[in-house]
């Protein structure tokens, strides 16, 4: 709130002491001066968050009405709907459907990606490994591919008939193996997003290494600690806010999964209109011309995310607190 | 994301310019055309320089607007082109309508015309001397942009269907080209027993408007208004019988499941795994362009027949409107007819913008009665001449089609896994309409 406030005084300046006590220069001197900081961002922050949630909410509130046969200008109206697209949400199986696939998805991708991140971050950061600009950079590489981008080339290596992959597991006695399946679809998703991650995961995590003070390694070599034992008793003890903060944007990704799905659902038929509640809230606003629809979805989603972020949050804090 | 989409999935709902229209028009034209029609004088005389502002997604079609603005100079029409409807358009052209500022003139798909008629949002050109334009078309595109005593569009182009196959393979299989369906389960069993990698034809299962067609030509009847009501019948006897007729090629596994306009699709076209795709006049272009390596190989014939009495069906085509925003109606209706009646301008619209026209003249234009190369010499358009007519004249459009269609999409979906049918989704598809349409306040019965 006390950002909005600012806000406002930076848009009318002109009201209260201010025009009691006289002229322009005076009144540009009494602006304090962080709020002259703040205006930038308040401004934009504004007109980029809050104004836009504040719509969506709003919007959520309505429906369309028509009334017969609804051909006649008139006949069809925007009402007010109450919490009646809130109920629909919630009564919706597919909405639940969508939710409880996204949650399976996190629960299994969530930590596969973040071992790899911390396993590659831990490897770059030993002094065993050579070459390590190289690596650093080829891992954080898929992270530059936009994800869309990125959705359409493995969409392809899944393809059976034009992916190599398909073809080199059936040349070797794997039969045909099927990536685009009803249950293998969701974790070849799983893999795009893994590789897609797990380079920007590893850069956080690498960077909360390297600001670990170099003493503690040398007292603990001074132990006689190895290079395993460092790691896992110093290294990642040091790194778990970095950890805490990738789980947290891990999470809130998920629940938004949204660009790879959508991608492969022109490639397979095994993804619905409805495969992640963001897919959904997509359809119903732009194919079915439902945007109050899909505006309460687009909140649900969010206030859900927000839960699950800051009860992770509670959780390991908690858990940091006692040990 | 509506352009990446259209990049990714080539327009895969928006049948009548599937292929190389989809990627046509950038969204950014949209912000020009809403300038554009809040800019436009209030004041101008209606006979002198009135500016109409049209958003179309047709390539080429600048071409025939050209046309019009040398010979009408006190009605000048701006084009936008934009991206294809389903990819984004529909959605900004409700929303126009809603803000109050919509173009004078849009594209609009048949299957969607009701959506924008029950939000009020086109003008009726009857009252606008539209009838006059009645006979010029194929009797059931009339009946598509009519309703309830109102006419709410001009017709554009169409989408008979018709059986594309593989002629050099249907020799090296032994096969007769079918007359009638029984006569295409038959080809369909027979070839697979020949060869068990090779499929009559992939069943897109991702693809309502596909089925809707064949529905169509059956006889199927999905909407319909009786008194002040709706009346929806999407597992109506015709459409049942439809499906369950795809249901036991589904069941004894002599088609194949995928979707369609998709790389392994287009794979299965060109390298002779399909041997049929039963489609819509547009389809040429489809072949030609994604199946490039099969050139000579397919022939076009009339869709198999359900019994004696030879019929059609429709996928595609779409029409011009005239948006109530508009100031001048009159010369907007003036230019809606003449674009989709001109000889001249539906040449261009063959030619540049790949359309058949909806114009009974314009279908026997000199470009649309000769060979085509690709198809052998086959002259393919002479075929979907002679088809055009039978189309029912009878098959209505609801007002929510887009959500009947991604409920039958959605549940195709799971027909490769064996959980449902064909049937089963029409059964679904057609109470969830009737929820949604009841949930939305409209008068519906079940049919």
């Amino acid at each position: 709130m006390a950002v909005s406030n600012d806000q406002l005084a930076v848009v009318a300046p002109g009201r209260g002491r201010e025009v009691l006590t006289g002229g322009a220069p005076r009144r540009r001197r009494r602006l304090p001066p962080h709020v002259k900081f703040l205006a930038p961002f308040g401004v934009l922050f504004t007109l980029f968050f809050p104004l836009p949630i504040g719509y969506a909410v709003y919007e959520s509130f309505l429906k369309v009405h028509s009334s017969g046969l609804g051909l006649t200008p008139g006949s069809t109206s925007t009402v007010f709907a109450g919490f009646s697209n809130y109920s629909q949400v919630f009564a919706d199986s597919s909405f639940i459907n969508g939710l409880g696939r996204v949650l399976l998805f996190g629960v299994v991708q969530i930590p596969v990606m973040l071992v790899f991140a911390t396993v590659l971050a831990l490897l770059l950061d030993s002094v065993v490994v050579r070459f390590k600009r190289f690596f650093r950079l080829a891992f954080f590489l898929p992270y530059g591919i936009p994800g869309v981008i990125a959705a359409i080339l493995w969409s392809f290596l899944y393809l059976p008939g034009l992916s190599p992959i398909v073809s080199a597991l059936h040349g070797v006695g794997f039969g045909s193996v099927s990536f685009l399946g009803s249950r293998s679809v969701l974790w070849s998703i799983a893999n795009i997003v893994t590789w897609e991650w797990t380079g920007y995961n590893m850069l956080i995590i690498y960077a909360g290494l390297q600001a670990i003070p170099a003493d503690l390694f040398e007292a603990g070599r001074i132990d006689g600690a190895s290079e395993w034992k460092l790691a896992t008793r110093i290294k990642i003890p040091m790194v778990s806010g970095a950890l805490v903060l990738t789980g947290i944007f891990s999470i809130i990704g998920t629940l938004q999964l949204f660009s790879e799905p959508e991608v492969l659902r022109s490639i397979t038929t095994n993804v619905s209109t409805t495969y992640t509640p963001n897919v959904m809230a997509y359809t119903q606003a732009f194919t079915d011309d439902n945007p109050y629809y899909a505006a309460a979805i687009a909140v649900v989603l969010a206030v859900g995310t927000f839960i699950l972020s800051f009860g992770f949050l509670k959780i390991v804090q908690r858990r940091g607190a006692a040990s | 994301m509506n352009q990446i989409r259209a990049v990714v999935r080539p327009s895969a709902s928006s049948p009548a310019r599937r292929g190389r229209l989809a990627q046509v028009g950038a969204a950014a034209c949209l912000a020009a055309a809403t300038v554009a029609s809040a800019a436009m004088p209030a004041s101008a005389a209606p006979a002198k320089g009135v500016t109409l502002t049209f958003w179309s997604w047709v390539p080429g079609i600048q071409a025939s607007v050209n046309l019009w603005n040398k010979s009408h100079p006190g009605i000048q029409v701006k084009l936008d082109e934009v991206t294809s409807g389903n990819a984004g358009t529909y959605a900004k052209m409700f929303s126009a309508l809603q803000a109050g500022n919509a173009p004078d003139l849009g594209q609009v798909e048949y299957a969607t015309l009701p959506n924008f008629e029950h939000v009020g949002g086109l003008v009726d050109l009857s009252k606008y001397g539209a009838a006059s334009v009645k006979n010029d078309f194929v009797g059931w595109t009339w009946g598509q942009v009519s309703q309830a005593g109102g006419v709410y569009a001009i017709p554009q182009d169409t989408g008979p269907m018709g059986l594309f196959y593989r002629q050099d393979l249907f020799k090296k299989y032994g096969l007769a080209v079918p007359k009638t369906w029984t006569q295409y389960m038959a080809d369909a069993v027979a070839l697979h027993k020949a060869d068990p990698n090779a499929y009559i034809a992939a069943f897109p299962a991702n693809d309502g408007q596909w089925f809707s067609g064949l529905a169509w030509q059956a006889g199927a009847r999905w909407f319909s208004i009786s008194g002040d009501s709706w009346v929806s019948s999407i597992n109506d006897g015709p459409s049942v019988k439809v499906a369950n007729f795809w249901q036991q090629l589904i069941s004894k596994h002599l088609v194949k499941i995928e979707p369609d306009f998709a790389p392994s699709w287009y794979k299965d076209l060109s390298d002779g795994t399909v041997l049929t795709w039963p489609t819509a006049v547009w389809g040429e272009n489809t072949i030609m362009t994604n199946a490039a390596s099969t050139k000579g190989d397919w022939r076009v014939t009339a869709l198999p027949n359900w019994g004696a009495k030879a019929a059609n069906g429709n996928w595609g085509g779409s029409t011009t409107v005239v948006f109530k925003d508009t100031k001048y109606p009159q010369q907007a209706t003036q230019f809606a007819e003449w674009l989709n009646t001109n000889p001249a301008s539906i040449t261009g619209l063959i030619t540049k913008g790949g359309l058949y026209p909806a114009d009974i003249a314009g279908q026997g234009q000199k470009v649309l009665s000769q060979g085509v190369p690709f198809y052998g010499g086959q002259n393919i358009w002479a075929v979907f001449r002679a088809n055009s007519k039978l189309v029912n004249t009878n098959f209505q459009w609801g007002p929510i089609m887009s959500t009947t269609f991604t409920q039958i999409a959605d549940g195709f979906g799971n027909l490769a896994n064996g959980s449902t049918t064909v049937a089963k989704v029409l059964a679904s598809a057609q109470s969830q309409t009737v929820s949604a349409m009841k949930s939305q306040g409209f008068s519906v019965k079940a049919g």
